[in-house]
């Protein structure tokens, strides 16, 4: 169970056994006692094993014991059992309310007793920067990865659909139900006449100290107003006296290019 | 999030296949492999937009399959943690709510659902606010934070939150918060 949970976690480097020991006290009230240990290395799987659990393997199994220490739930909420929800199945959510009991779904964590593959002890991270962690993470992506907006992919796969149905007269060929899904999702969610021009006005935050994910974030999610670009994106605070005022010129140029929903 | 990015697979061809449209063919073996999939790594792959190069093929010892290298590149779909996303209600039970984000299953518990929405049951099951202002039923559209991942052979689940600002329910006026 260790192994099969060790391939899943590539080991987060910088972890400490403190953590881990503070971890397995088990408490679930939420000790937010537990460091955060900020040199982490954060690494992404590269198995494409069937266990493939998590994409994100930092809130781990460990993290219930931080659980309300977690910030994303930020009012300490109660734990969700999800054990109840679905029924007979046994992998829960890695979530800092998860459930995720260490002897229990084993396949997906890596109670890191035995260590697994070195995969071991998670800091049991208390996360005001879990945005910022989170969007890092892209970073691990193969370099020539390229973060699209949702308007950005709606006009790639609208010029896809056009060449597949030209494809579509021959029979043999198939397509997934789940591109014309994804198709309708980047409509629904494209908010601007042009993408173009809505890269081109985030673009100039990039000198801001803004990152890629970050930029998407703000382009896809379309806020109106400053306070809710860093209510949604924390990480962005950190600079706030930085970026404070492009964010607000970005805004305004946006509403120019939006379309009206 | 969206992500265009190059991928490399190991496509297996059988001799059958040979002949003048070799490449069609290994391009619909391709497409038929890849595209639906998912993979911890790179998330969703919702369409190939372009092969790039088709290298040697090896002919594999002992049988007449010849193995090409593909290189092509595709977009991805891959939801993150801490990510916001609008997201289509597709059911609504007391547990909480299920949603829909293209190819991604997102469940919002009702934990993480506002304490002063309550669940409704009947024909159309919801989730309103005391005063009935604000309402979470099938086909609504609710912005949500995603708080947590886990990644199948074919699709991605989700769990995530509507509890933080500006979350909540789109398109009504002063719903999200």
């Amino acid at each position: 169970m260790a192994e099969k949970g060790g391939k899943n976690f590539s080991s987060e480097k910088g972890k400490t056994p403190s953590n881990l020991a503070a971890s397995k006290e088990g408490s679930l009230k939420g000790k937010d006692s537990v460091p955060v240990n900020k040199t982490r290395h954060i690494q992404l799987d590269d198995s494409d094993s069937e266990y493939e659990g998590f994409v994100d393997e930092r809130s781990p199994a460990s993290s219930k014991a931080s659980g309300k220490a977690s910030s994303d739930l930020k009012s300490g909420k109660k734990k969700v059992s999800f054990e109840s929800l679905k029924t007979g199945r046994k992998t829960s959510f890695e979530t800092p309310a998860a459930k995720g009991d260490w002897g229990k779904g084993g396949k997906d964590f890596n109670a890191g007793k035995a260590g697994g593959k070195g995969s071991l002890p998670r800091a049991t991270a208390v996360k005001p920067r879990l945005t910022e962690i989170e969007l890092k993470l892209e970073l691990e992506l193969p370099k020539n990865a390229r973060l699209l907006m949702d308007c950005e992919a709606a006009e790639i796969l609208q010029e896809i659909e056009e060449h597949k149905t030209i494809l579509s007269e021959d029979p043999k060929v198939k397509f997934p139900e789940s591109f014309n899904k994804v198709l309708q999702y980047t409509k629904f969610g494209s908010h601007y006449i042009n993408s173009q021009s809505a890269r081109k006005v985030l673009e100039t935050l990039k000198i801001n100290g803004v990152n890629d994910g970050e930029i998407c974030m703000i382009g896809n999610i379309c806020p109106e107003t400053v306070e809710e670009v860093y209510a949604l994106l924390p990480s962005l605070k950190v600079n706030k006296h930085k970026n404070e005022e492009p964010i607000k010129e970005v805004l305004a140029s946006l509403a120019k290019v939006k379309t009206s929903k | 999030m969206f992500f265009h990015i190059t991928l490399e697979r190991n496509m297996q061809l059988q001799p059958r296949h040979f002949g003048p449209h070799l490449r069609d063919k290994l391009v619909a073996k391709l497409m038929k492999d890849v595209e639906g999939t998912c993979s911890g790594r790179h998330g969703f792959v919702v369409a190939i937009t372009n092969v790039e190069d088709i290298g040697k093929g090896l002919i594999r010892e002992g049988t007449g399959f010849v193995t090409f290298p593909v290189k092509y590149q595709c977009v991805v779909f891959r939801p993150f943690k801490g990510e916001i996303l609008e997201a289509v209600v597709t059911m609504v039970n007391k547990m909480g709510f299920f949603a829909e984000a293209g190819p991604v299953q997102i469940f919002v518990s009702n934990h993480l659902i506002p304490d002063d929405m309550e669940f409704q049951s009947g024909d159309m099951p919801n989730y309103t606010t005391s005063d009935g202002s604000v309402k979470i039923q099938k086909d609504s559209e609710v912005r949500l934070k995603i708080i947590g991942t886990r990644v199948d052979a074919t699709e991605i689940f989700c769990i995530g939150t509507i509890r933080d600002d500006f979350l909540g329910v789109i398109n009504d006026p002063g719903a999200a918060s």
